[in-house]
């Protein structure tokens, strides 16, 4: 196995993920700059695991092999690299401050707005955190996505996308933009309830999620090694599904529990009104 | 309030006021006096559990025994556990929050004083349910966790199943809507200056407790419906002879049944962080940490239920995730113990009883915890379950936690509820009975476990040391009812002859030690200043005061309206309990490949015709809670008519389509399609009729143009609840009609 697994075939050197990857750099040297050592280790993280989930033999498996390397990939895509980035974002980074900062066109001060107005809605994160996951994996749209390029391209951004929206409300730079504490911690669980109901029926349902990994066309050499060792279609749907449904909901608590480090810290502003939002959350 | 104001100890102690003035006591609607009486009924369960299980322990006594017969046998460990858990546990543990929470944060009174009755009469309404079966002929004897496909009809012919279900459904009814009444109280009634980050230890694992329940709870009572259904109306849900799912129960079961265990020992937790400190004279070391551990803990107990199903054979891959889900949970469980190891650390320790008990927790309690934990191995969980180690380990946790915690708070509390100490030398009598007869009951059965003894069979060959194990654990378990006995004896002289307490014998930290012993009924003639976590010792330590010292996130003042987070925390509840019904809808219509099942059945455009109706009225309803809110009375009341009579014609449309079903024999019974379509659809169309009467109510109040309805935000809770139920409906409509995740 371990010979198999040097099989030059498991790596993807050539993936247009490096473009991205010298992109987000150009655009993050451009716009955002770099501010302290501790931001751009959140960037090179973020962007170092998102180059590893496709270039790796992770990528490659992925890529219509193994259902379970798909699905690692997806929650890297979907919950760490979007998280590494916002993270990566200072506290008052040039474009925040608004009047400092011009961009040369209007056009990108009006994208700026909307999209400043979209990205600070919890409610449009939670949605599309949760919906990418559960929209991706619907048996024909998860086939089709792992078969077509193109179509494989906008389920990635999509990941991206959401993955940001969805960990704004909790680590936007700018502390005004953050959501009280309680109810960070109802994003936060509500979330973990949504990626566990799709990983229980992930993980026990009869149904295949996604034929093209089922059946795939063609077999690397590992995936004989791997069906040798069980690895069978049903099996790895089942790695999958646990896969959707206990590593996000540990990086959700986690989140969790540094909600709950800011909301029982003095100095933070926003701790202090958690009893304000503790109402609003209550129900929820 | 002056001293002499106060009614004096003796006459508003527990016995004789309770002899007084019974009516008093059964129409009260006081916090406190509920909280005596929910403690009261525990003990007098506990009576019952208690010689349950000393009569289980003579059985054992010899190899081959016949004292009990096997069927006896199986109804004594039943009745044993269940009533453990729902009938002292729970009950004990919520009359202790009744009593204090309110008192701890500064409130007159709970949120919703007659709910806290409802709640608490249930208790007493469900235990009698439980036990009226063993005038049937024959108690239930499904085990505690009552495990499918033995409890379904086939194995279990008598009603004692039946009144098992029955009378869980009550408790579970009335523990939710005590968890709500807490839930509310903590978020809405504090003093002022308590922020969140300040309430005590007590009053936090109290709120957790509560959600725990609020969203755990609802998974047994779906099971619990399906399982009657199974009975009593001849569906197939558990049954495996007939398509039916046992394991499906188990999930269930454990669902609830995970969470059930920190129900259980989260306020135990809440409660020995308040005696360490008092005793060590040192405020709780690690305040926050112990606080958010345990939200971590609430969160977390909902993904671990799989790990007391490891024998099922879900799978390697599911057996290892949920081992390392019970790794992570012991983490901020165990991490505890050092919290309250420092907070002792270096402190001026008064070992009172009340602080022995609590150092006796934290030695037995960890015995508990790590033997959970080498279960969390799972070839050691397949070696070791079902045999003597698993009780012995469970409980090592329920007694060394929750007993010894409950045990503690009693010493620790007694004085505030009724004015008198208890005696010390009785306590230390007590403490070491019950220590000597926890170890000696449960550390045999760990051994014996190993030896392989299986636990839930009635008698044993004689195997080398068997007997002797048995007979030393017999010896505990008569130690431990010895000690109990020494307790209630305690009380019944102390409540007389006690020492008087004054207001704060212990010097106390919180707010219920500002108020006299017992408490009048208003609770607190002037609340405090509310600045730090220790408001009693600043008023007492001025000069080093913990605010000045220790400063914490300060109150904003804002509280929630009590009538939207009731709603919020009811709809909450409901959620859960018809995500598990549609679960079970899903698990159950997804291998039939959709030939029966929907389309041919089901005229999903007619359907659908009634559906718009539905979805029409939460419209109106929103248009009607606008128009109120402008102070437009006459639209808003034809708005709310309007609702009604839309929610009604749905109901009517759901009529004939039952009516339509079952003419063409179309019954519960058929198959596992119509069992849970006619389970989710007629679960909702109940929640549909209750939430039209709830609405009925209030356009009969406005129409009298009642304050609370025009003026009030009841209107907006029970359109919370009405908004939830055309939710539900869009989520059973795409399922169901539509076969969406089939």
């Amino acid at each position: 196995m371990i010979e198999l697994l040097s099989d030059k075939e498991l790596w993807n050197w050539w993936s247009p993920a490096w473009l991205v990857v010298v992109c987000v750099v150009m655009l993050y040297s451009r716009c955002i700059g770099w501010v302290t050592v501790q931001k751009t280790a959140w960037l090179i993280a973020g962007l170092s695991i998102f180059v590893f989930a496709f270039v790796s033999p992770l990528g490659v498996l992925a890529d219509g092999f193994l259902f379970s390397a798909h699905m690692i990939q997806h929650l890297l895509l979907l919950l760490v690299v979007p998280l590494c980035l916002v993270l990566s974002l200072p506290r008052n980074p040039a474009w925040q401050s608004g009047n400092t900062f011009t961009f040369k066109t209007g056009i990108l001060g009006v994208l700026r707005k909307t999209v400043g107005f979209l990205v600070s809605s919890p409610k449009l994160g939670w949605l599309l955190g949760l919906g990418t996951m559960w929209f991706w994996h619907v048996p024909s749209l998860c086939s089709a996505a792992t078969e077509s390029q193109l179509l494989g391209f906008a389920r990635t951004a999509s990941f991206l996308v959401a993955g940001i929206l969805f960990w704004w409300p909790i680590y936007a730079p700018s502390k005004a933009a953050r959501m009280p504490a309680s109810n960070a911690v109802v994003y936060l669980f509500s979330a973990c309830l949504g990626c566990t109901l799709l990983g229980i029926y992930i993980t026990f349902t009869a149904i295949t999620v996604c034929p093209a990994f089922a059946s795939p066309e063609e077999r690397l050499a590992i995936m004989t090694a791997l069906h040798d060792a069980g690895m069978t279609a049903p099996v790895d749907q089942q790695l999958g599904g646990l896969l959707m449904w206990v590593p996000p909901c540990s990086l959700y608590v986690a989140a969790i529990m540094s909600v709950f480090c800011r909301w029982y810290s003095v100095e933070d502003r926003g701790a202090v009104d958690l009893s304000v939002s503790g109402a609003t959350e209550a129900g929820r | 309030m002056s001293e002499s104001d106060l009614p004096s100890s003796a006459e508003s102690a527990p016995g004789k006021a309770a002899l007084g003035n019974l009516l008093d006591w059964i129409s009260t609607v006081d916090h406190k006096k509920i909280g005596i009486l929910y403690i009261c009924t525990a003990v007098f369960f506990l009576g019952l559990g208690g010689l349950e299980a000393l009569l289980i322990r003579v059985q054992l006594l010899f190899p081959n025994n016949d004292f009990l017969s096997a069927d006896l046998f199986n109804q004594m460990f039943t009745m044993h556990g269940t009533t453990m858990v729902f009938l002292v546990g729970m009950p004990v543990l919520v009359g202790f929050q009744n009593y204090f929470v309110p008192l701890m944060i500064g409130a007159r009174d709970v949120a919703f004083p007659r709910l806290n009755a409802m709640s608490y009469w249930l208790l007493p309404f469900g235990g009698i349910l439980l036990y009226f079966s063993f005038m049937t002929g024959q108690a239930p004897d499904a085990g505690w966790f009552s495990y499918a496909p033995l409890s379904t009809k086939p194995y279990n012919l008598m009603p004692g199943q039946d009144y098992w279900i029955i009378g869980l459904i009550c408790l579970g009814i009335g523990s939710v809507a005590a968890s709500i009444n807490i839930f509310v109280t903590v978020l809405q009634c504090r003093a002022p200056g308590m922020s969140l980050q300040r309430v005590p230890l007590f009053v936090w694992m109290s709120l957790m407790t509560a959600i725990l329940t609020i969203l755990a709870l609802p998974a047994l009572n779906s099971a619990l419906a399906m399982l009657l259904i199974d009975r009593l109306l001849g569906a197939a849900f558990f049954e495996p002879a007939r398509g039916g799912s046992a394991v499906l129960w188990q999930h269930y079961f454990w669902v609830f049944g995970h969470p059930e265990v920190y129900i259980l020992i989260l306020p135990a937790f809440g409660m020995i962080s308040e005696v360490i400190p008092v005793f060590s004279r040192k405020p709780i070391y690690g305040y926050a940490f112990v606080a958010g551990s345990s939200a971590v803990i609430v969160l977390l107990s909902y993904g671990v239920w799989a790990h007391h199903m490891f024998a099922v054979g879900l799978g390697m891959g599911a057996d290892m995730f949920f081992a390392v889900g019970t790794l992570l949970i012991a983490l901020p469980t165990g991490l505890k113990i050092f919290n309250w190891t420092a907070t002792m650390w270096g402190g001026a320790i008064r070992l009172t009883t009340a602080m022995m008990f609590a150092v006796a927790f934290l030695l037995e309690f960890v015995i508990g915890g790590l033997t959970g934990v080498m279960f969390a191995a799972v070839p050691i969980d397949w070696q070791l379950t079902d045999t003597y180690f698993v009780v012995g380990h469970f409980h090592y946790v329920l007694i060394g936690g929750t007993v010894f915690g409950l045990f503690s708070a009693t010493y620790y509390w007694f004085p505030k509820m009724t004015g008198r100490m208890l005696s010390e030398r009785l306590g230390k009598w007590q403490l070491w009975l019950w220590v000597f007869g926890l170890n000696a009951t449960f550390l045999s059965q760990h051994v014996l476990g190993v030896m392989g003894m299986p636990r839930r069979v009635y008698t044993y060959a004689d195997n080398p040391g068997w007997m002797a194990l048995n007979a030393f654990a017999g010896a505990g378990a008569v130690a431990m009812a010895g000690g109990t006995l020494v307790m209630l004896l305690n009380i019944w002289v102390s409540v007389r002859k006690g020492e008087e307490a004054g207001d704060n014998p212990w010097e106390g930290f919180t707010l219920e030690w500002a108020t006299s012993s017992p408490p009048p009924a208003e609770n607190f003639a002037v609340i405090p200043e509310v600045a730090s976590r220790r408001p009693v010792w600043d008023l007492d330590h001025p000069e080093v005061a913990d605010a000045e010292r220790e400063p914490t996130p300060a109150d904003t003042g804002w509280r929630p309206d009590k009538l939207v987070t009731s709603a919020w925390a009811f709809v909450a509840s409901e959620a859960v309990f018809f995500l598990l019904l549609l679960v079970a809808y899903v698990v159950f219509n997804t291998d039939v490949a959709g030939e029966i099942v929907s389309a041919a059945m089901l005229d999903v455009p007619r359907t659908a015709f009634f559906s718009v109706a539905l979805l029409g009225s939460s419209f109106t309803l929103w248009r009607a809670e606008r128009l109120l809110n402008s102070g437009h009375h006459a639209k808003f009341r034809l708005w709310l008519g309007l609702t009604i009579v839309l929610g009604g014609f749905f109901i009517c449309g759901q009529a004939v389509e039952y009516y339509g079903l079952i003419s063409s024999d179309v019954t519960i019974d058929d198959n596992l399609f119509t069992a849970t379509f006619f389970t989710v659809t007629g679960f909702h169309g109940l929640h549909v009729i209750i939430g039209l009467l709830a609405l009925a109510i209030v356009l009969v109040l406005a129409l009298r143009n009642d304050r609370n309805v025009l003026g009030g935000t009841t209107l907006k809770a029970i359109g919370l609840y009405w908004h939830f139920v055309d939710v539900v409906w869009v989520a059973v409509f795409c399922i169901i009609y539509l076969g969406f995740l089939q």
